[in-house]
C-alpha cells in the first residue's frame, strides 16, 4: 500500500514492458522474413487446363501462391478466359480476428473490381485494409505469372 | 453477562509483537500492488508480442495499438477488482476488508475510463485507417461479431459505476445498489468474445489466450468460492439460529445465536459476520454486524440498535429462526494492530465491536486505555461488561457523557471541549499507539482528522467503519 510499492511496481512494469518490446520487435521481423519467403511458389498453384501456347489464347484457372501475413494467409485464384482475366477467386483471406475478418470482406470485392479493370495486379491499395490488399495483389501476380499472361 | 474464560487465560500469554506482525502483513499488502502493476504491463507485454510491436509505425496502426492496451489494461483493472471484492482471506487478514475494498473503489473509475477510452480511441484508429471518421466508423465497428455483446458490456459497467460515486449511491439502499452491482459478473462476461475473437492478441492456441482465461478464472473463482460456496456451506455445516433476545437498554438488543462447532469459524472479538435472518420479511436484506463478544463453540452474540428498516426487523425476529452468514471478516481485532500502545475511543452502539475486542485482546497492564462516550445517560450500551473487562486488563477508563459539542472539537461534550481536551491529552502516548475508532460516521470523521493532525500514521488509526 506503500509509495515504496507502488515505485516498485511502476519498475517492474516498466522492465516487463520493455522485455515485451524486445522480445516482440525480435520475433515480429523473424515473421515478416517468413512473410516475404513464403512469396515463392509452393505447391498447390495449379491450372485445370495447361496453357496452350501463346498468352492470348491461355485459358484455366490458375492458384496463386498462399502469402502469410499477420492476420493470416491470403491466397487467389484467377480464371483466364482467351488471356483475359474474368474473374478472381479468394481461396483464402485474413481471418485472424473479427476486425481483419471484416477488412479483408470489405476490400476483397474493391480489388477483384479493380483487377478485372486493369487486368494486372498493378492497382490501387485499398485504404485501411494495407495487409490484405498486399497479399492478395501478391498473390494475384503469382496466379497471372503461373497463366503466362 | 457471563465472561468466558479465554478472557483471563490470555492474559497469561505474551503479547504479540504487533510491530513485527504488522510489517509482515504490510509485505502482503506491498506484494499486491507491486501484482497490480506487474499484470497490467504483462497485459501490454502480450499486445507487443503478439506482434504489437510492428504495429506502432503510421499513426493510425498507433492509435489502435494504444487502443487496444487501454483495453488490456482495463480489463486487468477490473479483474483486480473482482478478486479484492471477494473477500479472499489472505488479502482480508494482510490488508483487511475495508483496505480491499478501498482499493477496489479507487480503481473502479480508472478502469471504466481505461475501457471507455478503448472503445472511443480504436473507433479513432479504425476511422483514420479506413479514411471515415469517428461517426462514420460506429456503424461498420458495431458490425464487427461479438461487438453488440462488448458494448453492452460498457454500457453495463457504465451504470454500476454510476450508482457507485459517492453523490448517486446515497439515493440507493444497499439493496438496490447492491443488485445493480451484481450487474458486474455480467458485463465481464459480456466482454469476453469480443477480446477473443476481434484482433490477434489472444488468438486461439496461444500462451496468451491462456494466460488471460486463467486470469478470469481466478477472479471469477475466487468470487464464487468466497462469497457463494464457502459463506453456504459454513451457513449449512454451523446451523446457526436465533437462540434468544436480551433488551440491553431501550431500543437496544442483544441477538444470541446458537450453532455447533463455532469455534472452527476462528472468529476474533472485533470481526463482522454478514447476516441473513430466515424470515419472510428479511431474508432478502443482509446485516454486517459486528460480534459483540467472543465466540464459544456453540454461541454467538451480536447487539444491533434500532436504526434503520433493516435493523428493526431483525431485532423482532422470533427464537429458532434460521441465520445465514459470510464471515467472519475484517482486523478490528488485536490481530490488526501495528503498534506498541492501544488507545480505544467510542461511542454509542460501536461499543460493540469494541467490547469483543478488549475481551480477545492480548495485553500488558497499562498497555491499552480507552475513552467511552455516549450522548445520553441511555446511550452507555454493554459499558458495564466493558468496564469489568478494562479492570480484569488493566485497561484505563475515561467516560465522557453528554451530547456533541456545537463549539471546539466536536468529538468531545460540551464540558471537556471548553476545558480543552484533546485527543492526545486523552492519549499521552498516541503516536506509538494503534488507535480504534468506532461511533457513528460523522463522529468517526472528526476524531480520525484529529489523529491524522497529530500525525499519526494512516496505518495506526483504525476506523472500521460498517457503512457499506
Amino acid at each position: 500500500m506503500s509509495a515504496r510499492a507502488n515505485i516498485a511496481g511502476a519498475l517492474s512494469a516498466a522492465v516487463v514492458v520493455a522485455m515485451a518490446w524486445v522480445l516482440g520487435t525480435s520475433t515480429h521481423s523473424a515473421g515478416s522474413t517468413t512473410a516475404t519467403s513464403t512469396n515463392t511458389p509452393t505447391a498447390g498453384s495449379s491450372s485445370t487446363s495447361s496453357p496452350s501456347g501463346g498468352g492470348a489464347t491461355v485459358s484455366g484457372t490458375f492458384v496463386g501462391t498462399s502469402v502469410s501475413t499477420r492476420y493470416g494467409s491470403v491466397q487467389v485464384k484467377i480464371v483466364v478466359a482467351a488471356g483475359k482475366i474474368t474473374n478472381v477467386i479468394p481461396v483464402r483471406l485474413t481471418d485472424q480476428g473479427g476486425r481483419s475478418v471484416q477488412l479483408s470482406n470489405m476490400a476483397a470485392p474493391i480489388l477483384r473490381t479493380e483487377v478485372l479493370k486493369a487486368q494486372s495486379a498493378k492497382v490501387k491499395s485499398v485504404s485501411g485494409a494495407t495487409y490484405t490488399t498486399d497479399a492478395y495483389l501478391q498473390s494475384l501476380q503469382a496466379a497471372i505469372d503461373k497463366a503466362g499472361i | 453477562m457471563t465472561l468466558h474464560t479465554t478472557a483471563e487465560s490470555r492474559l497469561s500469554i505474551r503479547p504479540p509483537d504487533h510491530v513485527g506482525l504488522y510489517r509482515r502483513r504490510a509485505k502482503v499488502g506491498d506484494v499486491l500492488v507491486v501484482s497490480l502493476w506487474i499484470s497490467s504491463a504483462v497485459a501490454v507485454g502480450l499486445f507487443l508480442v503478439g506482434g504489437g510491436t510492428d504495429r506502432l509505425g503510421s499513426v493510425p496502426d498507433a492509435i489502435t495499438s494504444i487502443g487496444i492496451m487501454l483495453g488490456l489494461v482495463g480489463t486487468n483493472f477490473v479483474l483486480a477488482m473482482l478478486i479484492l471484492a471477494a473477500r479472499v482471506p489472505f488479502i482480508d487478514q494482510a490488508i483487511g476488508h475495508d483496505r480491499a475494498i478501498a482499493v477496489h473503489r479507487a480503481l473502479g473509475k480508472p478502469a471504466f475510463l481505461l475501457l471507455l477510452g478503448h472503445g472511443v480511441v480504436l473507433l479513432i484508429g479504425y476511422g483514420l485507417s479506413s479514411g471515415t471518421n469517428l461517426i462514420g466508423e460506429i456503424a461498420p465497428m458495431v458490425a464487427i461479431p461479438d461487438m453488440p455483446l462488448a458494448i453492452v458490456a460498457i454500457v453495463l459497467l457504465g451504470v454500476v459505476v454510476w450508482t457507485s460515486l459517492a453523490t448517486v449511491r446515497r439515493r440507493f439502499s444497499y439493496e438496490t445498489w447492491h443488485l445493480i452491482h451484481l450487474i458486474t459478473y455480467t458485463a465481464v462476461l459480456v466482454s469476453i468474445p469480443h477480446q477473443l475473437s476481434i484482433g490477434s492478441v489472444f488468438s486461439p492456441l496461444s500462451v496468451g489466450r491462456a494466460y488471460w482465461l486463467v486470469l478470469y478464472v481466478l477472479a471469477f473463482g475466487a468470487i464464487f468460492l468466497h462469497r457463494f460456496l464457502q459463506p453456504l456451506v459454513s451457513s449449512i455445516r454451523h446451523n446457526l439460529r436465533v437462540d434468544r433476545m436480551v433488551v440491553e437498554a431501550p431500543g437496544v438488543v442483544s441477538i444470541y445465536l446458537s450453532g455447533r462447532r463455532l469455534r472452527s469459524l476462528r472468529s476474533s472479538g472485533g470481526q463482522f459476520f454478514v447476516w441473513r435472518f430466515w424470515t419472510p420479511g428479511t431474508w432478502w436484506h443482509s446485516h454486517p454486524i459486528s460480534l459483540s463478544s467472543v465466540a464459544t463453540d456453540t454461541e454467538l452474540r451480536i447487539t444491533v440498535r434500532d436504526l434503520g428498516e433493516g435493523s428493526r426487523s431483525i431485532s423482532s425476529v422470533r427464537p429458532g429462526t434460521r441465520v445465514w452468514f459470510e464471515g467472519p471478516y475484517g482486523i478490528f481485532t488485536d490481530a490488526g494492530r501495528t503498534a506498541e500502545k492501544l488507545a480505544i475511543v467510542v461511542a454509542g452502539i460501536g461499543i460493540t465491536p469494541v467490547r469483543a475486542l478488549v475481551q480477545d485482546a492480548r495485553l500488558r497492564r497499562g498497555e491499552a486505555s480507552m475513552l467511552l462516550r455516549a450522548s445520553t445517560p441511555d446511550d452507555q450500551y454493554l459499558w458495564g461488561e466493558v468496564e469489568k473487562l478494562a479492570e480484569q486488563k488493566g485497561i484505563a477508563v475515561t467516560t465522557m457523557v453528554g451530547r456533541r459539542s456545537p463549539r471546539g472539537r466536536g468529538w468531545l461534550n460540551q464540558d471537556a471541549a471548553d476545558r480543552g481536551v484533546t485527543l492526545l491529552s486523552l492519549f499521552p502516548d498516541l503516536v506509538e499507539s494503534d488507535l480504534y475508532l468506532c461511533g457513528p460516521t460523522a463522529w468517526v470523521t472528526l476524531v480520525e482528522a484529529e489523529a491524522r493532525a497529530t500525525g499519526m500514521p494512516d496505518h495506526q488509526i483504525h476506523a472500521e467503519r460498517f457503512d457499506w
